[in-house]
C-alpha cells in the first residue's frame, strides 16, 4: 500500500511522527522482555529492578500516544486507509502496553525465584527458547507494521501457535519437576506464571499482525480459523 | 467492482432510480461519461468528488435542469422506477420529470414571497386552486420539514426575514408539498453554520422514510454522515460506488483513497 | 523569501502614506469641483426661471388657455394635452417594452440573430428624437391618416422610449438570480408561470423606474411633435373621454388636435414682448417640476418595492 503524501504536510508529519513512536515503543518494550529474560537467567537482581521501574516510560508513551491519536482523529477526521492506520496503532499501543506489563511481571517473578536463590532446577532453557520465539514475533510484527507488509503478519499469525505448544510442553515438564521434587514448588509455579507471561506476549504479537492485515486491506482477520 | 456483501445489498434494494451509460456534453465538452449507477429507493446516496469532477451536472440530469440553458446534450438513459421511464427520452417533458423529482439548491433560495406562499407555489403550479388543500399541504409540507413550529405564526411574513437553515428547509418543505418521489440536493448547507447543517442533515434522516433522496456535497464527513450509498467522481467519471461504510473505511480504487483521506491535488 | 523583512522604519512609513494621501485629497476636489460645476449651473438655471416665472403662477396659469395678451394666457390646453399624450405614450409603450424585454430575456434563444436585435435595441436609444419625429409623419400622420392628433403624438413618443423601457426591463430581469428561476422551474413550472408569477413581479421596481424614466424624457420632447406638427395655438380641450350618457367612455380625443408643455414654451420663447418670456418661464418651471416629480415618484416607487424582495 504504497501511500502519495496529504495535501496537508502537517498531517502526514503528524501521522508519520505517530507511527515512528508506536515503532519506538516496542524497540522498548522489546529490550524490556529481553532484559527481563537476561536477568532470568542470570540471576541480576539490579536488571529485574531496572526492567519493573523502567514500566512506567512504557505506559507513558501509550498514554501520549493514544492522547495524539485522538487529536489526529479531532483534527483530521481521517478516512478509509488513514482511519484503519489510526485505529490499529491506537489497539497495537494498548497490545504493546500489555506486553510492557507482562515483560514487568516476568522481571518480578525473575526478581522472587532468584531472591530466594533457586533458578537451577526447573526448565529456564525452554523458557529463553519460548522468549526468543515470543521476542522474534514482536519484532517481526513491528517490521510488517513499519513496512505495511501483509505476507509477513500473515507469518507471524501461523507462528503463535508454536508458542502455545512451546507454553504447555514447559508446562508438562514443570509438573514433572513438581512433582519429582515438592521444594520445587513455589520456583515453578513462578515460572508457569513467567511462561504464561511469554505466551501473552505471543498473543498479542499475533494480534498486532492482525491490525496491521486490516490497516493493509481493511478485512478483519481476527477470531477467524484462517489466515490469509 | 462490487464486494459479495454490496452486490446482496443491493439485490435485496429496490432502485428508484438508474443511471445507464449516461454521459453529458455541454457543447462539445463531455462532462459525464458514461456514468452507470443506481439510486436506491428510499435511501440516501451521496455524490462526492472535487470541484469540477461532474457530482452538480449529474445531479442536474435527474431534473432535467440542463435543458434549461442551449447547448446541452445527454446521452445514454436515467430510468425512473416504478414506471420504468427514461427521464432523458427526447418525448419525456422535462416539465413532467420535475414535478416527480424535487430539488433543493446549494444557497437557500426561498422565492421573495410569504412563507405561505413559498410552500403553495408548487402546487399552484399544479392547478390546485381548493384554498383548503392547499393550505393543508402547505401545512403538512412544513410539518415534514421540521418547520412548522417556528413559522405556524408568521406564515405570511417574507420568507427571507427566515435564518438562513430556516430558509433551507423552507425550499425543503417547498419540494416536499408536491410530494415528489426523488428529493436531490446540491450541497445543500454549505451556505449554513454547523448548527443548520445539523438540523438539514437530521432531516433528510427522517425524510428517507419516505422519499429516495440524491445529494451533492463538499463535505466527505458530511456524505459520511448522511447517506447510506456514496459515489465518488473524478473528472466526469464514476470512479467508485458502494456502501458509505464500506466506501469510506476501505475504498477499493486507490483514487477514492487518495482523495477521502486528503491526498488529493 | 530569499532576504529577510527590511526593518520597518515609522517615520518612513509614515511619510509614505503622507504623501499617498495627498493625492486622495487632490482627487477628491477635483471630483467636488467637476461635481459643483454639473450642479450648481443647473441650479442657478432652475433657479433663474423660477424668480422669471415665480410671478405668473396662479390658479389661472393652470386653467387659462393660451391668449394674445400675456397677462391672461395659460397653460391649460399644454398640460391637458402633456398628460393625454403621456397617457398614450404609456399605454403602447409599457405593454410593448416590457414584452418584448420579457421575450428578449427569457424566451429568445441566444445567437446571432437576437445578438443582432440585441444592438439594435441600444442603438434605438441612442437616434436623435427627430428622427423620430420624421419617421412618424410619414408612418402615423400620412400613412396611417392619424392626422396631428394626441394618437399620433403618443404613438411616436412610445417609439421614442421603448428602447429605454426594453433596456430598463432586460436589466431589471437580469439582476434576478439565476437560482430563483431555477427554483421555480424545479418545481415543475413553465416558463409563462415563472414569467408571471416570479419574473414580471421581481423585476417591477425596475421596470417601472425606467418607464417612469423614459415618460419623464417624452414629457420634454419638443422636436418630434413640432414635427408630427402640433399645434402652437391651441384653444380647445380635447373632448372628454368621460361621458354623461352611455358608453360613458369616449376615444375621441384621441384623434383631437393638441398642444404640449414644451411647445407652449418654444412659442412663448419666440415672441418679442417679455412678459411672454415670463409665462415661457413659469412654464418651464412647472414642466421641471412635473419632471423631477415623475422622476421622484420611480425613485420612491423603486424604494418601496425593492424594500420587500431580497435575495
Amino acid at each position: 500500500m504504497a501511500m502519495t503524501e496529504h495535501a496537508s504536510k502537517q498531517y502526514d508529519l503528524d501521522l508519520g511522527s505517530i507511527r515512528s513512536r508506536v515503532l519506538a515503543m516496542g524497540g522498548l518494550v522489546e529490550s524490556q522482555i529481553r532484559r527481563a529474560i537476561d536477568a532470568l537467567t542470570t540471576g541480576n537482581l539490579v536488571l529485574t529492578q531496572e526492567v519493573i521501574e523502567a514500566d512506567h516510560r512504557v505506559n507513558a508513551m501509550e498514554v501520549e500516544l493514544d492522547g495524539d491519536c485522538s487529536q489526529l482523529i479531532v483534527r483530521r477526521q481521517p478516512a478509509a486507509g488513514d482511519l484503519r492506520m489510526i485505529f490499529a496503532i491506537m489497539k497495537t499501543v494498548t497490545d504493546l502496553e500489555r506486553i510492557g506489563d507482562e515483560a514487568q511481571k516476568i522481571a518480578r517473578m525473575a526478581k522472587n525465584i532468584h531472591e530466594r536463590g533457586g533458578a537451577q532446577a526447573p526448565p529456564v532453557v525452554e523458557v529463553r527458547h519460548a522468549a526468543e520465539a515470543a521476542i522474534s514475533m514482536l519484532r517481526r510484527t513491528l517490521d510488517c507494521f513499519a513496512r505495511l507488509d501483509c505476507d509477513g503478519a500473515a507469518e507471524v499469525i501461523r507462528d503463535d501457535a508454536g508458542i502455545d505448544t512451546e507454553f504447555r510442553s514447559i508446562l508438562r515438564q514443570l509438573i514433572t519437576y513438581m512433582m519429582e521434587d515438592p521444594r520445587t514448588i513455589s520456583t515453578a509455579l513462578e515460572i508457569v506464571w513467567i511462561a504464561k507471561a511469554i505466551e501473552r506476549i505471543g498473543d498479542h504479537a499475533k494480534n498486532m499482525a492482525e491490525y496491521v492485515i486490516y490497516i493493509v486491506k481493511g478485512t478483519d482477520v481476527r477470531h477467524t480459523k484462517v489466515a490469509p | 467492482m462490487m464486494s459479495a456483501l454490496e452486490t446482496h445489498v443491493s439485490e435485496l434494494l429496490a432502485t428508484k432510480a438508474e443511471a445507464r451509460k449516461l454521459s453529458f456534453y455541454y457543447g462539445d465538452f463531455r462532462a459525464l461519461k458514461n456514468i452507470t449507477m443506481p439510486v436506491h429507493e428510499r435511501k440516501v446516496t451521496a455524490l462526492i468528488g472535487p470541484s469540477g469532477c461532474g457530482k452538480s451536472t449529474f445531479l442536474r440530469c435527474f431534473n432535467r435542469m440542463h435543458d434549461l440553458y442551449p447547448g446541452n446534450r445527454y446521452e445514454g438513459e436515467i430510468i425512473l422506477q416504478p414506471d420504468n421511464a427514461n427521464l432523458l427520452a427526447r418525448d419525456v417533458d422535462p416539465i413532467e420529470v420535475r414535478m416527480r423529482i424535487g430539488m433543493v439548491f446549494q444557497k437557500p433560495n426561498p422565492f421573495p414571497k410569504s412563507v405561505f406562499e413559498n410552500v403553495a407555489y408548487g402546487l399552484r403550479v399544479r392547478g390546485e386552486s381548493s384554498r383548503r388543500r392547499i393550505e393543508e399541504k402547505v401545512e403538512q409540507a412544513l410539518q415534514d420539514a421540521a418547520l412548522w413550529e417556528e413559522v405556524k405564526n408568521r406564515l405570511h411574513q417574507p420568507a427571507y426575514n427566515l435564518s438562513g437553515g430556516q430558509q433551507q428547509r423552507l425550499c425543503i418543505a417547498r419540494a416536499l408539498a408536491t410530494d415528489p418521489e426523488l428529493l436531490l440536493f446540491d450541497e445543500p448547507t454549505s451556505a449554513l453554520d454547523p448548527i443548520a447543517t445539523a438540523s438539514i442533515e437530521e432531516l433528510m434522516h427522517d425524510l428517507k422514510e419516505r422519499v429516495t433522496i440524491l445529494i451533492v456535497t463538499h463535505n466527505m464527513q458530511q456524505a459520511a454522515r448522511v447517506s447510506d450509498f456514496t459515489a465518488y467522481m473524478y473528472l466526469g467519471d464514476l470512479i467508485e460506488f458502494g456502501i458509505t461504510d464500506e466506501l469510506f473505511i476501505k475504498p477499493k480504487m486507490k483514487q477514492t483513497e487518495d482523495y477521502i483521506t486528503g491526498r488529493f491535488g | 523569501m530569499a532576504a529577510a523583512n527590511p526593518v520597518a522604519n515609522p517615520a518612513q512609513i509614515r511619510a509614505l502614506i503622507a504623501s499617498h494621501k495627498r493625492w486622495d485629497a487632490i482627487f477628491a476636489l477635483v471630483g467636488l469641483a467637476a461635481l459643483m460645476i454639473g450642479v450648481l449651473t443647473f441650479t442657478a438655471l432652475f433657479v433663474d426661471m423660477a424668480l422669471d416665472g415665480f410671478g405668473r403662477l396662479s390658479w389661472d396659469f393652470f386653467t387659462n388657455y393660451p391668449s394674445r395678451r400675456p397677462g391672461q394666457a395659460g397653460i391649460l390646453s399644454a398640460w391637458v394635452g402633456s398628460t393625454l399624450v403621456m397617457f398614450t405614450t404609456a399605454f403602447f409603450a409599457v405593454p410593448l417594452g416590457v414584452a418584448a424585454g420579457v421575450y428578449l430575456e427569457e424566451y429568445a434563444s441566444k445567437n446571432w440573430v437576437t445578438d443582432i436585435i440585441e444592438i439594435n435595441i441600444t442603438n434605438l436609444a441612442g437616434v436623435p428624437s427627430i428622427v423620430y419625429g420624421l419617421l412618424a409623419l410619414g408612418l402615423f400622420v400620412y400613412q396611417f391618416g392619424l392626422g396631428q392628433s394626441i394618437l399620433a403624438a403618443g404613438l411616436t413618443l412610445a417609439l421614442l422610449i421603448l428602447p429605454v423601457v426594453i433596456v430598463a426591463t432586460r436589466e431589471a430581469i437580469r439582476s434576478i438570480p439565476q437560482v430563483i428561476r431555477e427554483g421555480s422551474y424545479a418545481l415543475g413550472a413553465t416558463q409563462w408561470q415563472t414569467v408571471r408569477y416570479h419574473i414580471l413581479p421581481y423585476s417591477s421596481a425596475g421596470i417601472l423606474t425606467g418607464i417612469i424614466i423614459g415618460m419623464a424624457r417624452a414629457i420634454g420632447e419638443t422636436a418630434p411633435i413640432i414635427t408630427i406638427g402640433a399645434l402652437t395655438f391651441i384653444a380647445f380641450l380635447p373632448p372628454s373621454p368621460v361621458q354623461s350618457e352611455p358608453p360613458f367612455l369616449s376615444f375621441d380625443w384621441l384623434m383631437s388636435p393638441f398642444t404640449v408643455m414644451p411647445i407652449q414654451m418654444f412659442n412663448w420663447t419666440s415672441r418679442p414682448e417679455a412678459a411672454f418670456h415670463a409665462n415661457a418661464a413659469a412654464a418651464g418651471f412647472v414642466l421641471v417640476v412635473m419632471t423631477l416629480a415623475m422622476n421622484g415618484l420611480a425613485i420612491w416607487l423603486r424604494y418601496r418595492l425593492r424594500r420587500k424582495i431580497k435575495w
